[in-house]
């Protein structure tokens, strides 16, 4: 799949013959190296090139260019269309007969990249299974805690996108004192922020002018009315959510609100106030049995909200990956959540954006990331059929240009539908990973019975070796 | 309420009851009442229905019987005829693109098909081109939209109260979960727009035996229509369950305990068969094993809440080999599958779910990653070492009962076939066949309930919603009409 230029073939040339994971894990752990060393070296290094050729592209934006290239230079993406250049020294990912997609941009998870909600620098673990699994899952941008991160395997360098996202807001009818100070918050932030400007205006001429007073107005609301960061309000109910949108239209901010399940029934008033919806279709409320009016959850709520012009994005019930085998709902299953939003009516683009573009609109990375477009960066996912099937599986994960995850050369899912060109005997090992591997010795199976039928017993250990060889 | 009345106006409405759950005296006594009623020509009504419901709810107290007839004669009138399809009705023929008639065996689909329905049969199924529409049924043309027999579920605990979980005892054999059936509850209503028509209303597995299930019509709003046997099984958790719930249970007191009460209960099914078979002296009815009878003529089969992998092992040994009786695993999950071989052998069929994926080594508790292992679906390691019959079940609530697709979802996602329909078979035809109802549900073929499915496409697709859902002809979900449930 990924070839080099002549004069690496040459070097290398057996070692690629053997090695799964040929050039690309040690190329850029060498490349990051090299970047340490010097700020000047790395203006000498050459370009980085990485193309993706053959491949069904759907850039995110509406548009599927069948049979088309991507090209990324140093991260990335250069050009996308039909016959480029390929740059000789560019690594090559043949996607023949398999699509490409924009890497998936999870609204929000937990665990992905280590347990820790800031300081990423120091908390995220790189070599994480979770990690993994999110790559394996087509993730490659997460909102966690108040910043969007990159699933920078092996790395921790540049992988915080953007940080102080949001300015959390409480509204609920359960604390009617909390909505009248968070108003009036918003009054005399509003009230100063209006005679800061006139004051800009006014000093002009008059340079001896005081600048008006600061006290007491609160710096969050501010930041939000400066739109230097955006409102984020978790609310579920009617009353909160007209509530939200009522603060929002008068004081002229776009709220994010998560959770939004009764949205569908005020989706006008939330489409007028621009808000933004991070939802999960499968939320279950039931009606207030007391209220004539609509009410509760509705599998239709994404489709409704994106009817009236709510941007809707969409997250997993469990926002981290289960492995408690209860399936289908965690972090792992985005897609299959997004499934969920276009059975209640919501327009498969509209699904597909819902965790790409618009979960990156509403963490204002959408400059970066969510989309396949010249300028952005080459985080992509080639997957074996259309994303949104639940039988689709991401075969290569791509960031920043480079190949960060292999379904054929990780122990998770490369027995399940092997990709054709798949080795027949998988390495155990993942040849990105320095870390030592803990022996890899067959280790005792709890849950078999020690005092279990032979027969079962035989069984048990031939099929263990067959799988391994069966791929 | 008019249009709940509806029903009980049509001639053809038979309250009567089906298979071997008539042993019950309650029920007995119900249709005795019901049929009087009849013969007496007052128009059934839903007080009725009602008044039967708390009947059986409550034991055959004389006093109640004649409560129960008192609400008889408040009589509410309707002239709503019975739709098309209904029973009593017209006819009613479904056009489609495509019809999955999913028998067990045979031809699993027919292109530009035409369904036919009459009081809440089907009476026909094949091409539209070849099959004849009599004179005077309805024709409805639900047009690129796909037709397909209702989902089961055999493992629900959402059919009523929650008070299924009787904990005195280990084994309760004679308790019935029917005491606590809320039919067309609010769950119900849900699971019916997630294409979930039939399941099997369960006790808990606090303990070994929690006592017998019933076969359950999601969408039917009164018990004797809704029930389609009783008892829809006896339910038996050997292990991983009842010692978190039960103090001082191990293992071997279980297997101890629960081979016990077979071997009494069958000892008395078998001196009831030779009593019928003119070999012996009447035995004296004995409530608490009556259900052993029906065990010992397959006409019930042993629902068994097993998972592990001896824990299926002893199911298969113990309630199939040792004693005879039609058993499935149910719940099955974890690595049970590595027993599916034997299981085969023994006509034990793997009901899988509510989880379906396994990590091998380090099961399900605190795995880290560390150990890299493969993700495995666990239908699909079912399949891959033969079990040939392999269905999905949620465990609702565990899994809300309208998400049972999604068992099928994250099975093919895992590695469970496709190809041959096997997720919809494992939705459908296998746990009605599993469950000795198939000859009613299961599948589209003549005789048939029509319990059918409208549906946009695969329904093992999350994004493939049902649009509108029939129950023995009765429209009981329409989104024409309604808002989508689900």
């Amino acid at each position: 799949m990924i070839s080099t230029n002549r004069i690496e073939r040459f070097v290398v040339g057996a070692l690629l013959a053997l090695l799964a994971f040929p050039v690309t894990g040690h190329a850029w752990q060498e490349g990051d190296e090299k970047k340490d060393e010097s700020a000047d070296k790395k203006k000498e290094e050459p370009d980085k090139w990485f193309v993706v050729k053959n491949a069904e592209i759907h850039t995110g934006t509406g548009s599927v260019l069948r049979d088309a290239m991507l090209v990324a230079k140093n991260g990335k993406i250069d050009e996308i269309g039909h016959d480029l250049d390929v740059p000789p020294d560019a690594k090559v990912l043949d996607a023949q007969g398999l699509r490409v997609y924009p890497g998936l941009v999870a609204i929000s998870s937990a665990g992905l990249v280590g347990q820790a909600t800031s300081d990423f620098g120091d908390t995220v673990n790189p070599f994480n299974s979770n990690m993994i699994l999110g790559l394996a899952t087509g993730i490659t941008t997460t909102g966690i805690g108040n910043a969007a991160v990159k699933l920078k395997r092996f790395s921790i360098k540049d992988l915080v996108v953007r940080d102080r996202i949001f300015s959390v807001f409480s509204w609920s009818a359960r604390n009617p004192s909390g909505k009248r100070s968070l108003r009036e918050k918003f009054q005399s932030a509003s009230a100063y922020l209006r005679d800061y400007r006139a004051w800009e205006e006014k000093v002009k001429k008059d340079k001896e002018l005081k600048e008006p007073q600061k006290k007491n107005v609160d710096t969050t609301v501010l930041a939000v009315l400066k739109g230097e960061s955006t409102a984020k309000f978790n609310a579920n109910e009617r009353d909160d959510l007209l509530g939200i949108a009522h603060l929002a239209q008068e004081f002229g901010f776009r709220p994010v609100i998560e959770g939004c399940v009764e949205g569908w029934t005020v989706a006008d008033e939330l489409g007028r106030a621009g808000a933004m919806a991070i939802v999960t279709p499968r939320d279950r409320r039931p009606k207030d049995e007391a209220l004539v009016r609509d009410g509760g959850s509705s599998i239709e709520n994404a489709a409704i909200l994106h009817r009236s012009g709510v941007a809707v994005a969409v997250v997993p019930g469990t926002e981290s990956v289960d492995l408690g085998g209860l399936v289908g709902r965690d972090i792992m299953h985005l897609p299959i959540e997004a499934g969920f939003a276009i059975r209640g009516g919501l327009p498969e683009d509209a699904g597909l954006a819902s965790i790409t573009t618009t979960s990156a609109r509403i963490l204002g990375v959408q400059h970066r990331v969510g989309s396949l477009e010249v300028g952005k960066d080459c985080d992509l996912i080639v997957v074996d059929k259309d994303l949104l099937h639940y039988e689709a599986f991401v075969q290569w994960t791509v960031i920043d240009g480079k190949v960060v995850y292999d379904k054929q050369k990780e122990l998770y899912f490369a027995h399940i539908r092997p990709r054709a060109d798949a080795p027949a005997e998988p390495k155990k090992l993942d040849k990105g990973e320095t870390e030592p591997k803990p022996d890899a010795d067959k280790p005792k199976e709890g849950e078999e019975p020690k005092d279990g039928e032979k027969k079962g017993d035989e069984k048990k250990n031939g099929e263990g070796d067959g799988e391994k060889k069966g791929g | 309420m008019v249009r709940d009345v509806r029903m009980h106006t049509s001639e053809g409405f038979t309250p009567g009851l089906r298979g071997p759950g008539s042993g019950s005296t309650a029920t007995r006594e119900l249709t005795t009442i019901v049929r009087a009623a009849r013969r007496s020509g007052r128009v059934a009504t839903t007080a009725k229905a009602l008044a039967a419901f708390a009947l059986v709810l409550a034991t055959s107290s004389d006093a109640l019987a004649q409560r129960s007839l008192d609400a008889q004669n408040r009589v509410v009138q309707s002239n709503l005829p019975p739709a098309a399809g209904e029973r009593g009705g017209p006819g009613l023929a479904i056009k489609a693109k495509k019809i999955l008639t999913v028998p067990y065996e045979g031809e699993q689909f027919v292109d530009n098909a035409v369904l036919v329905v009459k009081d809440g049969k089907i009476e026909a199924v094949g091409p539209a081109r070849t099959t004849p529409i009599p004179a005077g049924y309805q024709v409805l043309d639900v047009g690129d939209h796909w037709l397909m027999p209702g989902f089961v579920d055999l493992h629900s605990h959402v059919g009523g109260t929650f008070d299924i979980n009787d904990t005195v005892y280990l084994t309760n054999p004679g308790l019935r979960v029917q005491t606590s059936v809320v039919p067309a509850n609010e769950m119900f209503k849900v699971a019916v727009a997630g294409g979930v028509t039939s399941v099997l209303y369960i006790p808990g597995s606090g303990v070994n035996c929690g006592g017998q299930g019933i076969l359950l019509k999601t969408g039917l709003e009164h018990f004797e229509e809704a029930r389609i046997r009783m008892p829809g099984s006896l339910k038996i958790a050997q292990a991983g369950n009842p010692e978190g719930w039960t103090v001082g249970v191990g293992r071997s007191l279980m297997n101890w305990n629960t081979r016990d009460m077979l071997k009494r209960g069958k000892a008395y099914a078998l001196r009831w068969k030779a009593f019928e078979e003119g070999r012996g002296e009447k035995p004296e009815r004995d409530l608490e094993h009556d259900v052993f009878r029906d065990l010992e003529a397959h006409r019930t089969q042993i629902s068994t809440h097993t998972q592990m992998y001896q824990v299926v092992m002893t199911t298969i040994t113990m309630l199939s080999r040792e004693f005879g009786f039609s058993v499935y695993i149910d719940h099955g999950e974890m690595a049970g599958y590595k027993a599916s071989e034997l299981a085969q052998e023994n006509n034990v069929n793997a009901i899988v779910g509510p989880r379906e994926i396994e990590i091998p080594t380090r099961q399900f508790i605190q795995w880290t990653g560390s150990n890299p292992e493969a993700i495995l679906g666990i239908a699909a390691e079912y399949r891959k070492r033969g079990m040939k019959d392999v269905g999905f079940n949620t465990d609702a609530p565990v899994v809300p009962q309208e998400e049972l697709l999604v068992q099928a979802t994250t099975a093919a996602r895992y590695g469970f076939p496709t190809r041959d329909l096997d997720t919809v078979r494992g939705l459908t035809i296998i746990p009605a066949r599993t469950a000795g109802i198939s000859d009613r549900v299961g599948c589209l073929q003549p005789g048939r309930d029509a319990d059918v499915l409208v549906i946009v496409g695969d329904p093992a697709d999350p994004r493939c919603a049902v649009d509108t859902v029939f129950i023995e002809g009765k429209k009981v979900y329409d989104t024409a009409l309604e808002r989508r449930r689900w």
